[in-house]
């Protein structure tokens, strides 16, 4: 195995179970409904909250997935065979979770405008949400991937993995809405851009060194 | 300066005679200590002229507060150590350490709650410091969660130990949100650089709880520690000689 056939594996793995992707934005999707339904459908509520909304259903739409990152290779032994294999264990999962990140991501950017027009934000700050989106997502996932490697060897390990990540999120959350805001009230943002990016940056240095310790525990 | 007697608290032995020794005195300590500075302070301080007999839930909010961030702070350590050089009594200490680590930062919160309503009108406030305390309760509670669903204790230190570690990004974040954001809080009561602002008969006893406060948990942990070990290395022939000649 060479890391471009493990990459071309990945990704034909996840072509192959597109249902998973589906599922994933299905799940984003009614999320995201039921905070006009159960809160307020009237535009005034909606345009300041829709990006606290959508980074809400976003994070436990990619709790959700990388909840399964693991799952299934961990019970056919093909994890196993990615410590042994010989190659560097951090840099595969580092290729693993871009390829998810690729797979979830892309296609929820590209429903995003529908999102938007459903909670009636403005053009220039659905831009916003989308750069956020972009910038700041990649961290949900490295963080996300930490627990899920830890809990990998439970059954039900899902509800554990959003307590043990979902306060790492916070900031990510924070940051991206006080963008978003900044964006609607025709303010500079791009400082809050950095600071997620540099959020992202960190995460992917240190996520997979610390997934494969996980890895390699959860394994033996 | 010998150093022998610290390298051999490494092994669950040494450490289980060692602190058969300590505990009960720094535990009786701690003790002494709190209830002087409580008793000091709740009774005899003088009133603050602003917030009035009110401020006096200091003397119980501050040494909590400061335990909440410093037990994580030990946790993190200790999971530094147990991933670098994977010493035996690290995820012994870390699994002692997590829930009381988890009460003090409720009884943080809480306490905070109470003296918030008198001074701001009002429980709780969305602002960074009391957030990222919540938080640091949260990170507590998912250690201990994520312990108890692992049954191969193996993994579950390792797991305990990955987990703290990321966390430890988070407690600069509560130390320093007081200083640096824009925050209802009051700033910090005692910094290590300045002489408090504050009279001396009201921080001595508040010093005094504090250093009553960490001595009180050290002994606690300690106590924690020892049964750990007890139940960890059960099958080994010493802790059989130790149960049969001076029981439980």
């Amino acid at each position: 195995m060479t890391y471009f056939s493990f990459v071309r594996a990945e990704f034909l793995v996840l072509w192959r179970r597109k249902q998973d992707v589906l599922n994933a934005l299905l799940f984003f999707v009614i999320v995201v409904v039921l905070f006009p339904i159960g809160i307020d459908s009237s535009s005034e509520f909606l345009t300041p909250a829709a990006s606290g909304i959508i980074w809400c259903a976003t994070v436990l739409a990619v709790l959700m997935a990388v909840d399964s990152l693991f799952k299934e290779d961990y019970r056919d032994g093909s994890l196993e065979q990615l410590v042994v294999c010989g190659l560097s264990l951090p840099l595969l999962i580092l290729l693993k979770v871009i390829a998810q990140w690729l797979a979830v991501i892309l296609p929820l950017l590209v429903i995003m405008p529908l999102l938007g027009e459903m909670l009636y934000l403005s053009s220039a700050s659905l831009w916003a949400l989308m750069v956020t989106l972009l910038v700041g997502s990649p961290s949900l996932f490295f963080m996300g991937v930490i627990g899920a490697a830890l809990t990998v060897s439970i059954k039900q390990g899902a509800i554990l993995v959003m307590l043990l990540i979902l306060p790492f999120y916070l900031p990510v959350i924070i940051f991206s809405t006080l963008a978003v805001k900044a964006a609607q009230a025709g303010l500079p943002y791009s400082g809050f851009l950095a600071m997620l990016l540099a959020m992202s940056l960190l995460s992917l240095v240190l996520s997979p060194f610390m997934t494969a310790i996980a890895v390699k525990a959860s394994v033996n | 300066m010998r150093w022998v007697w610290f390298h051999k608290l490494a092994s669950p032995k040494w450490f289980y005679s060692w602190s058969n020794f300590w505990a009960l005195p720094v535990f009786c300590f701690g003790c002494l200590c709190l209830a002087i500075g409580l008793v000091w302070g709740l009774a005899f301080a003088p009133e603050d002229y602003q917030q009035g007999n009110s401020f006096r839930i200091i003397y119980i909010h501050v040494p909590v507060a400061m335990l909440a961030q410093s037990c994580y702070l030990a946790l993190g350590v200790a999971s530094f150590v147990f991933l670098v050089w994977q010493m035996k009594m690290a995820p012994i200490f870390i699994k002692a350490m997590a829930p009381i680590g988890a009460v003090m930062a409720l009884i943080a919160l809480v306490s905070g709650a109470i003296w918030g309503k008198p001074t701001w009108g009002t429980w709780w406030v969305w602002d960074a410091r009391l957030t990222s305390v919540l938080v640091l309760f949260f990170l507590y509670m998912g250690i201990i969660a994520l312990q108890s669903a692992l049954d191969d204790l193996v993994l579950a230190n390792k797991a305990a130990a990955v987990i703290s570690v990321v966390g430890l990004i988070n407690l600069p974040i509560i130390k320093y949100s007081v200083v640096l954001l824009e925050t209802l809080h009051q700033g910090p009561t005692f910094t290590l650089t300045k002489k408090p602002e504050m009279p001396p008969e009201m921080w001595l006893p508040l010093l005094c709880a504090v250093i009553g406060l960490y001595s009180f948990v050290a002994g606690l942990v300690l106590w924690r520690m020892q049964s750990e070990i007890l139940m960890r290395e059960h099958r080994s022939s010493w802790v059989k000689q130790e149960v049969m000649e001076n029981g439980l």
